[in-house]
């Protein structure tokens, strides 16, 4: 559904949605306090250097965030925040070392950095690798996420309407016990400056729009649940906007309500079809997370895990089949982790991953690059906030449509017997990113080319080089689909990182498929 | 970090700028201070402190909330005019509860000035005594060394303030084979530094990896299973944090009863399951206060295998004619009186599990969970570990793990691998089945 229609929609429920005419992504609110950023920014490099560190940065960052959640007629949550503060890192004795503070002055800065350096100096005494850094050029840039429709600048009225007459939709539907939906907006102001020269300036903005429709049986003790479609965004409120949310609760209703008298599947090896709204989660965990230079690496032993994906695979792996490509892309429109330039001051970049379903290439950031013998980092450092340490995050990792004109309807007319499965449910993958398990939000069997009835309590496990393998058809790019996740965690400290996955509904064949309600 | 003074303060200006018919004040603040290591040397390191002022304004029922982290006497007017436009804004909130009065907290004792004041040679020193171990062995040590001493304090227009101060220190470390054929895990949340002793723990990962080199081939299935401390916490968190009483009357919880109603005062496990929340454990002190200045007391969660109590908002008591219960504070369960070892000593054939990885809900209407598990598994034989085995994927419920006990050691603080949380004092538990649905081939 289109702009026009939604609000066509809302004026029918008798709300009324009026969105600012803005086109430029500026936040309403100062963004930074001290105009004079590069001569904060001064003071640290000119500390760092002076106590003989070889490198520094600085990133002095705010933070806007606003959500607004409601259940049935009810607002639950209207809250903004704003988090203000500066980091900084330095390399001494070869050694990283990171102080922040909440306090963006003169005095903080310089003792920040001094405390940045002794941290460096007191764990170089155990460094055993000394840090080597790729090159990158010096930049003066400013990049701003180009938004059509500030999201903070929309008005908190229009929103909590908007998702009021969302619940009251799902609730005209017969049988529909509960609703509730939400929006959350990030507005990430930061600048950044090195020792290499770079001063840069960057305004990025993200959404994350979502329903979640319950029925509940109480006779019988059951209940059942559909989260919306929608999925978060690097763009402005204009995703929010254009977003079908009508027919997509409608159907979450009714798909609540089939759900209830659906066949539950039979275990066995089954060919799949996986939407997009499903498989790009399945692309985040089984081809980005193994694709990170850092676990490869041993970096994440203690938490996110090492890879199957080792050194010793770059370039020979056969990941996938043949029409198997990935590509890594901070780059990409609208993508969750597109920006100018990553937290090491690396402008962003696009980069096969998986070439012909080989696997040709590791994501890496400054600290990383030598360690495969590449001149130049691919641009993947980021630090969710000024107080933490930026480190190897996943750029937006997209599947490739297929090269060969198909729609959906032309991938199911030639499948014989199959489940296609719909939307984010259940994840879980082992350590090293072999073994996964995925639900899904709706299931279908298909027979002889067509949709014959929805199924209940699936699950699909595989081995993840075996189910990339197994790919046979993907469809072309008018099927594609720009899913992603708002909060993906790594790091120690936890850290959270916004990525996006593209693909095109493909075909899997002879895949594991588990009953979850006979699972114990 | 604030003094209990200094955070009246602010409190204080927060009320004297507001127009509200009520505000709430809430502050967090601290320092923390963390150390990585991975391949045997330091990874990443740093030091930061922050200090969030959050205010919940409200209008007759309209509530908005407005944070910041800026303290200056601007910045604080600036937070509590957002606060009060999104009030102005929001429609009424049928659920609205007015917000208490002064309230009584209990007395906990969790800050400790020498954790506070380590610094970055503490981290390293730690740090060194683990790469020290790994390397004598010719292992690969990977690990984490987190410290924090921070502040919550709370007030509103009616005169409630609470403060609270506490300290914390957190340890994991996984030991591997440089072939990355092994691998062990450890890990210790305390809130002295004291309580930690790299050496000791770390020596637990090492052993575990050298124990776990060339695992044995064994199939899924149903197997007699010795849970250690920090996965039976994994899947207890997982229980005890839905046992939300209004998801149980409204029908989507496992707490849920047929026909309506909830299982409150339903025996569902065995007598010797008990679990509750006290903040003012000395093992694992939890906070003083829940949700909006309500104190935090001791709870029963389940006694003698029976639900004796579910959390209740203030709303939800109030509409269920019930008293309010918080959110669990922390998770205890009292367990037997041996040792792991002495579970493992009573085992004629089973498996025994390290740590759990990648926990999902799988089906919430009997809180089925998957994940798998991570860093050292083996086979035991005759009461003593035989050899390693290959990790497995695994599809069962906390509901199942507390049916099938079948002996418990004596409990003790560890975190669940997944949640990272701090606050469990946990048994490992000998069960009668755990139900192993796959293979992993990881290690």
């Amino acid at each position: 559904m289109k702009r026009r229609d939604f609000l066509k929609a809302t004026a029918a429920t008798g709300t009324l949605l009026f969105l600012p005419d803005l086109t430029r992504a500026k936040s309403s609110h100062i963004r930074f306090a001290d105009p004079d950023l590069a001569a904060l920014a001064q003071i640290a490099l000119n500390t760092a250097k002076s106590l003989k560190a070889t490198y520094a940065d600085i990133r002095i960052a705010r933070y806007r965030t606003q959500s607004i959640n409601t259940r049935e007629k009810r607002v639950t949550n209207v809250s903004d925040a704003e988090n203000y503060g500066f980091g900084v890192r330095v390399l001494a004795n070869g050694t990283w070392g990171f102080a922040g503070s909440q306090n963006v002055t003169k005095d903080e800065i310089a003792k920040v950095t001094k405390s940045a350096v002794a941290i460096a100096k007191a764990n170089s005494k155990i460094q055993k690798e000394p840090v080597r850094l790729a090159p990158v050029g010096s930049v003066l840039a400013t990049w701003n996420t180009p938004v059509r429709i500030n999201p903070f600048n929309v008005s908190l009225n229009d929103k909590i309407n908007m998702l009021l007459a969302i619940n009251e939709e799902a609730l005209k539907v017969k049988g529909v016990s509960f609703c509730t939906s939400g929006m959350s907006f990030v507005n990430e102001s930061k600048f950044f400056a090195s020792t290499e020269g770079s001063f840069i300036d960057q305004d990025l903005f993200r959404c994350n729009p979502s329903f979640t429709v319950t029925a509940v049986n109480r006779e019988k003790g059951l209940f059942e649940s559909r989260n919306s479609y929608s999925e978060p965004m690097g763009t402005g409120f204009e995703y929010v906007a254009d977003y079908p949310w009508f027919d997509d609760v409608r159907l979450a209703a009714e798909d609540c309500l089939e759900k209830f008298s659906a066949k539950s599947v039979e275990p066995g090896k089954r060919d799949l079809l996986l939407h997009p709204s499903n498989l790009w989660l399945t692309i985040h965990e089984s081809v980005g997370h193994p694709t990170e230079l850092d676990r490869a690496m041993g970096m994440e032993a203690n938490y996110a895990g090492t890879s199957f994906l080792t050194l010793d695979k770059l370039g020979t792996f056969k990941f996938g089949s043949d029409i198997v490509n990935f590509i890594g892309d901070k780059t990409q429109k609208d993508g969750l982790a597109t920006c100018g330039y990553d937290d090491d001051g690396v402008p962003t970049k696009q980069g096969h991953i998986v070439k012909d379903g080989v696997f040709v290439d590791y994501q890496t950031t400054r600290d990383q690059a030598h360690v495969i013998n590449r001149k130049e980092s691919h641009g993947c450092s980021y630090s969710q906030s000024w107080a933490d340490v930026p480190f190897q995050r996943m750029p937006n990792i997209s599947l490739e449509p297929g090269k060969t004109p198909m729609t959906l309807n032309q991938l199911l007319a030639n499948t014989e017997d199959a489940i296609l499965v719909k939307g984010r449910g259940s994840y879980s993958i082992d350590h090293q990113r072999y073994n996964f398990q995925f639900g899904g939000q709706t299931f279908y069997e298909v027979k002889n080319g067509k949709i014959a009835g929805m199924l209940k309590d699936v699950a699909y496990q595989a081995r993840t080089p075996d189910f990339w393998n197994s790919c046979d058809a993907i469809c072309s790019k008018e099927e594609y689909w720009l899913g992603g996740s708002f909060n993906d965690g790594k790091g120690e400290p936890g850290q959270s990182n916004a990525v996006s996955h593209g693909c095109c509904p493909a075909r899997f064949r002879q895949v594991n498929i588990l009953n979850t309600a006979r699972s114990t | 970090m604030l003094s209990e003074k200094e955070a009246k303060q602010i409190i204080d200006t927060v009320v004297s700028l507001s127009k509200a018919d009520d505000v709430d004040v809430a502050i967090n603040g601290g320092t923390t201070s963390n150390l990585r290591f991975a391949r045997n040397t330091p990874s990443t390191s740093g030091t930061a402190s922050n200090t969030v002022v959050s205010v919940q304004s409200t209008f007759g029922k309209r509530t908005g909330t407005s944070t910041t982290n800026q303290l200056d006497k601007a910045s604080l007017h600036d937070v509590v005019a957002r606060a009060e436009e999104l009030a102005r804004l929001a429609p009424e909130d049928p659920e609205y509860m007015p917000p208490l009065g002064p309230q009584k907290y209990p007395s906990v004792k969790a800050y400790f000035e020498k954790t506070a004041k380590v610094g970055p040679e503490f981290l390293a020193n730690g740090a060194s005594e683990c790469i020290k171990q790994a390397s004598a062995k010719k292992l690969v040590a990977a690990g984490f060394i987190r410290t924090n001493a921070g502040f919550n304090a709370i007030g509103n227009s009616k005169g409630l303030f609470g403060y609270h101060t506490s300290t914390t220190i957190g340890f994991s470390e996984t030991v591997r084979t440089a072939d990355g054929g092994g691998s062990g895990w450890v890990s210790r949340a305390a809130n002295k530094t004291e309580d930690i002793n790299f050496r000791q723990l770390s020596k637990i990962a090492v052993d575990k990896a050298v124990a776990s080199i060339e695992p044995m081939n064994l199939k899924p299935g149903k197997y007699v299973t010795i849970l250690e401390h920090s996965c039976v916490a994994d899947l207890l968190g997982s229980m005890a944090f839905s046992m939300n009483a209004r998801n149980a009357d409204e029908g989507r919880s496992f707490f849920s009863q047929k026909g309506g109603g909830n299982k409150l005062g339903e025996t569902i496990f065995p007598e010797f399951v008990n679990l509750y929340s006290d903040p003012a454990d000395p093992i694992a002190p939890g906070g003083r206060w829940s949700a909006g200045g309500l104190p935090n007391k001791k709870t029963e969660w389940i006694k003698n295998g029976t639900v004796a109590n579910l959390f209740y908002t203030r709303y939800w008591a109030e509409k269920q004619g019930k008293e309010p219960v918080g959110f669990p504070s922390n998770i205890i369960m009292k367990g037997g009186k041996g040792s792991l070892d002495d579970l493992i000593r009573s085992t004629k054939q089973g498996i025994l599990v390290t740590s759990f990885w990648y926990i999902r809900s799988v089906d919430p209407r009997t809180i089925l969970l998957t994940g798998l598990t991570r860093d050292g598994v083996y086979w035991i034989e005759n009461g003593k570990i035989a050899f390693p085995v290959n990790n497995f994927r695994w599809n069962d419920s906390p509901i199942s793990m507390l049916k099938n006990i079948e002996a418990m050691s004596k409990e003790k603080r560890v975190p669940p691998r997944e949640s990272g949380s701090s606050g469990f004092v946990i048994p490992a538990l000998k069960l009668k089945e755990f139900n192993f649905s796959s293979q992993s081939e990881a290690v």
